[in-house]
Order: structure tokens, then sequence, then C-alpha cells
């Protein structure tokens, strides 16, 4: 009885040297300990191996032709091909490779090492461009995320229905949740998680972060517990920017920067655009779906910036940073 | 939870196994299992299990047939290993959300990398990596300079732009020698030589405008690594107290520097910050929910800072 792997690596040796289709039956007269019982047990067993061949990349095919009927490997198929790639772009993605795995929080960490390994097959001893380092969020949550990722990252990649401990620091005590991870995104060095939660019967998103014990459904690993919509898209869901969650209907508002900043509208507000400009100041509208989150924004840029528009959004503004100045002994509380 | 079985690793690490040694006869065990991301002991396992691969009938001269002579090995027979298997979707996927990740989007070269990626895969490879990158997003959002920002490190020129210091409260000319690009807690970054002050500084890139690709070069410094910011997560003076509604992120967030949550369920902490503008910043971004308790100059000009906003 050989090793399941050396059987698949045996199988993958076979199909790579045969001249015509192979039908099961010379498999299986091939590998008599490996497919014994009956021919259902067999080839249940070989559907099995398929499964693996064609994660490993293998181009297995059955095929009928002329010569006959059975699994063909097509060889042109099967071999890494010269993918073209100029020096400067192997540069780029082995720097890419080398800085996602070097962060420690990529979720197919895994899937990237193969990948790179085959990128340096093609070009030997080239190595990493530009000096790029990819640091995500350094918080106390960081680590949980590295954790939790790559189990993530599978159960979605098979759709698998999950079950995993979550705290929100909105609340006390640690939850346990039901979910179909829908996808993982990456805004603003954290990684989010948007999934069906069973819970809520919607659609909940979750920071990576807060995510611990990952358990993906084991019953039947190779069917998909759930379909993912094709409508789906990952930025209907997690924020580019503090303004971008979706809390309240779309609001234009109209934002006022001054002072160095104000050249510097178009990085400090993306997707702002502008309205008017004057002597050291301008004036832009921004598409805004959470007003508190911009609010908080700007503060933090105070006193360059500020809420000018329409009035609600402004008086909004003008109490939060009344707020702020009265908890520092100024203003009215 | 563990991986899907099926995903197996050591077949894929075999699998790259004898093309490794066929373009490298004779390479040293300990440089193969470097170039398999393994251990010597795994090589050495995978080395006999190799020898027992085949083709059926399994004659002798059917098996793939390796050799090890003095910690170096060789490939005699590959019964047609000799090459790698094709990217599979799963890392194509993986290569293209690292390159998303780690490079602005705004990168000529990323993107021509890409798309040979992309052609390269198999018919079948190619739908399943369309449906896998759909779900799957790492694209930061980059400054508008940032492709050009990249490009003058990865040319090892000189790069100029106009810079906005908080600090300082003033835009200045900056000539650099550009170092190395970095992702860091969601904002990008430049370290670079600042030639003005002929020292190391770390610019944030949504900072600089009119960003201008010099023609000179400058030499490299051999495997160079720039100094990150200091984390302000580090027990020092300035102490913070955050209202009920912050105090469990506060807790989450700053875990590090031990949180105090106090009875009435606020929460306090002392952080090490150097700089003031950062400090004024960052209170203020919690809109009234954080109150700096010290120092008290800096309270005074977060209240001046908030007012100032509204004239």
């Amino acid at each position: 009885m050989m090793e399941r792997t050396q059987r698949i690596l045996s199988l993958v040796t076979m199909l790579l040297d045969a001249r015509r289709p192979v039908p099961f039956t010379e498999i299986r007269e091939s590998f008599p300990s490996e497919y014994e019982g009956t021919v259902e047990a067999a080839e249940r067993k070989f559907e099995r191996d398929k499964v693996e061949l064609l994660e490993l990349g293998v181009p297995l095919h059955f095929v009928k032709t002329e010569d006959g009927e059975g699994y063909e490997l097509d060889r042109s198929a099967y071999y890494l091909p010269d993918l073209g790639l100029t020096r400067e772009e192997t540069a780029v993605l082995l720097t890419a490779g080398a800085a996602a795995l070097d962060s420690g929080a990529f979720p197919l960490a895994s899937d990237l090492r193969h990948a790179l390994r085959k990128v340096d097959y093609l070009a030997p001893g080239a190595q990493p461009g530009a000096a790029v380092r990819f640091h995500p969020d350094a918080g106390a949550a960081g680590g949980a995320a590295r954790e939790a990722l790559p189990a993530l990252w599978a159960a979605l990649a098979a759709r698998k229905t999950v079950t995993f401990e979550y705290q929100s620091p909105h609340r006390p005590g640690v939850e346990t949740r039901k979910v179909d991870p829908w996808g993982l995104a990456f805004r603003r060095g954290t990684w989010t998680l948007v999934g069906r939660c069973h819970l809520r019967g919607a659609l909940r998103t979750f920071l990576v972060g807060r995510i611990r014990a990952v358990q993906a459904n084991a019953q039947r690993p190779r069917t998909p517990d759930y379909v993912i919509p094709s409508d789906f898209r990952l930025d209907d869901h997690v924020a580019h920017h503090p303004w971008g969650h979706r809390f309240h209907e779309p609001l234009e508002v109209t934002v006022e920067l001054r002072g160095p900043l104000a050249p510097l509208w178009e990085r400090t507000l993306p997707g702002a655009r502008q309205l008017e400009a004057g002597e050291g100041r301008v004036r832009v509208a921004l598409g805004v779906t959470y007003l508190d989150g911009l609010c908080r924004h700007l503060l933090s840029l105070a006193p360059h910036a500020r809420v000018a528009g329409p009035a609600d959004a402004a008086a909004r503004y003008r109490d939060l940073a009344l707020a702020a100045a009265a908890r520092h002994g100024e203003g009215r509380a | 939870m563990r991986r899907q079985p099926t995903s197996n690793e050591r077949l894929r690490r075999l699998l790259m196994l004898v093309p490794t040694v066929s373009q490298n006869q004779g390479i040293h065990l300990d440089a193969l299992s470097t170039a398999l991301g393994c251990t010597r002991d795994e090589v050495l396992e995978d080395l006999d299990l190799l020898q027992m691969v085949g083709r059926p009938p399994f004659q002798p001269g059917e098996y793939v047939e390796l050799a090890v002579e003095d910690d170096r090995v060789y490939v005699e027979l590959d019964q047609r290993l000799e090459k790698p298997p094709r990217l599979t979707a799963a890392e194509a996927t993986a290569l293209s959300a690292a390159a998303r990740l780690v490079f602005p989007a705004a990168s000529d070269v990323l993107g021509t990398a890409l798309a040979k990626l992309e052609k390269a895969l198999g018919a079948a490879a190619r739908p399943q990596a369309e449906a896998l990158g759909r779900v799957l997003d790492a694209g930061q959002a980059a400054p508008p300079d940032a492709g050009r920002v990249e490009q003058a490190v990865r040319e090892r020129r000189e790069l100029r732009f106009d810079y906005y210091s908080p600090a300082h409260g003033s835009v200045r000319r900056r000539t650099v020698q550009p170092l190395e690009l970095l992702s860091l807690r969601g904002q990008w970054y430049l370290a670079a030589r600042c030639l003005e002050a002929n020292d190391e500084r770390l610019f944030r890139l949504d900072r600089a405008t009119a960003v201008e690709l010099g023609e000179r070069t400058f030499a490299p410094e051999p495997s160079r690594r720039s100094t990150l910011p200091p984390s302000p997560w580090g027990r020092g003076e300035v102490r913070v107290r955050f209202s009920c509604a912050v105090a469990g992120w506060a807790a989450e967030q700053l875990g590090q520097a031990g949180v105090t949550v106090l009875p009435d369920g606020t929460a306090e902490v002392q952080l090490d910050v150097d700089s003031e503008a950062w400090l004024v910043g960052w209170v203020l971004s919690f809109g009234g929910e954080a109150e700096l308790l010290s120092p008290d100059s800096v309270r005074r000009n977060i209240a001046r800072a908030a007012l100032a906003s509204l004239e």
C-alpha cells in the first residue's frame, strides 16, 4: 500500500507520460492495492484524488478521442510557462510577496509562499526590488488577526460556515457568532470580515482582530454551505475612509480646509470635489454616509479644517468641537 | 481551524523539489530546504518518498531517481517532473493580493505584472481566480503621487516635494533620497534621507505635494531598514481619560499600554508621546470623548485648536 502522497505523485508521472487517454480501468489495474474493493469504492477514491490533482494545478480531463476514452493530462497546460515578466516586474512581485509574508497578517500566506517559489524558479537569483514594508494595525488586536486570517480565508474559499468568538468593545463579554464569510477586505491597516451573521440574519462586518477561535463547519468539506450572490461587492460594506461607513443616507457635505491643508485637500479628503478656492482656504464637497466619522477626522486636523455646510452638518461639527474644548477647560460644556 | 485537507502542502512542495534540483544540480541540502521553505529533515523525508514515486508497471528506470552525495542533491531520472506545475488560482490570487496590498495601485510595473499573471493562468484557473479576487480586497487607497514615489525608491532617484509638517505648521520644499516605502497602520510613509537635514526622516505621503522625480541617482545602502516611528502605546507622562462611550475601544486598542478601567466606566491610560501636534489631533479625533489630563500646556492647545477651527 502506497502513501497517499506517493499515489498522487505516481498518478501525475503516469499521466504525464501517457500518449493516449487512460481509462479508469487501466488506472485501477496499475494501482491494484490502491483502488481495491468494489468498483464504486475505487471510483470514489479516485474522485477524491482527482480533486486533489485539480487543486494542485494538474489539468486533468476526461476525453473521448479516436485513441479511446479516458483521462488525459495536457502537458502543455501542466507545466509552468514563462510568464514573460521583466526583471522589474519580477522584483515587484518578490518584494510585495516578501513584505506581505513579513507582515505576519496575510490570509493566503501558504499559497503566496508556493507562488513566490514559482516566480523564483522562473527568474533564479532575482532579488526583490524597491524597499517596501507593510505593517498592519499594530494595536492590541493585531496579534489576533494573524491567528484568525488563514482560517477565515480557508473557510471563505471553500464557502464553509464558521463559528467564532467575537469581542466587541461596545458590549461586555465575548459572543459566539455563526457566520457565512462573504469577503475579506483590508482598509486603513485593518482586516475586516464581511459575512452573513446567522444571529442577526443579515450581512455584518467584523474586525478580524476581534475574532478568536475560528471553527469551520467540518461536515462535507468539499460541499459549499452557502452561495455568495454575484452582485456582492466588498466596497459596498467596508469603507475606505472614516466618513464612508454606511450609517445614514448619503449626504453632500461642504468642508473648508485652511492654511497649510488647503493645497492638500485632494490627499486629505480623497473623493472630494473643489467648490471654491480663496486666499489660504479651499471649500470642497464630499459625499458622506457617516457624518460623525468625518467630523472627528476634521477635528484631528484642527484648526485647519471644519464642516461649513449644510447647516445641520456644520452644527454637528460645532457641537463636537465645543465638547472637546469644554473637556479641556474652554468654552461651554 | 486546520486547512482543508485537500490543500496538501507536502504535495505542492514535492512537485517543486524535482524542478528545483533539476535547475540546480548538486544543490546543497541546506540551500534546498531554504528554497522549499522547510527543514533539512523534511527534505530528507521528501527525497526518500520521491524515490518511491514512479509510473506503472514500476520497473527499474520507471521511478524518480535522486542521489545525495556529500549533502549535495542530484536528480538522475525526473519522470517528467522536471518543471513545476503552473500557478493555481489561489496562488495567483495570493500574489495579486500581496502586490495590491503592498504597492500603491498607481505603479505601472505592478499593472503589467498582474496582467501577465492573469494571462498565464490556465483556462480553468482564470474564473476561479476571478471569483477568489472578488471576495478578497487588499487594495489600499494610496495618495496620487504614490506611484512616482515607488518609482523613485525602485530606481534610487532623488525626489523633491513640498511637505507639510504639522509640528512646524508650515510647508517646506524638501529634496530627499528615498529609501523605503512603508505602509504603516493604514498610512503610506516614505523613509528617506533628507538632504537639507542630512538625516533620515519619515514623510507621510498624503502631506507631500508637487512631487518631482529628480535625475540624480544615489548608491544603495546594503540591506538597510528604516527605523519605524515609535508606537505611542507605551507608559509615559501623557495621561488621557476616555468617556464610557469609548472606554471599551481604548481598552482594546491600547491594551499593551495598560488601560485602567475606573469604577464609573471611564478609562485612563498613560502614553509615551513625543509629538504634541500628533497628540492634539489624536485627542480631538474623539470629539470630546477623550480628555487629556496632563500635560497642562497641551490641554490648553487642544481647546484652542478646537475653538479656532470654528472661526
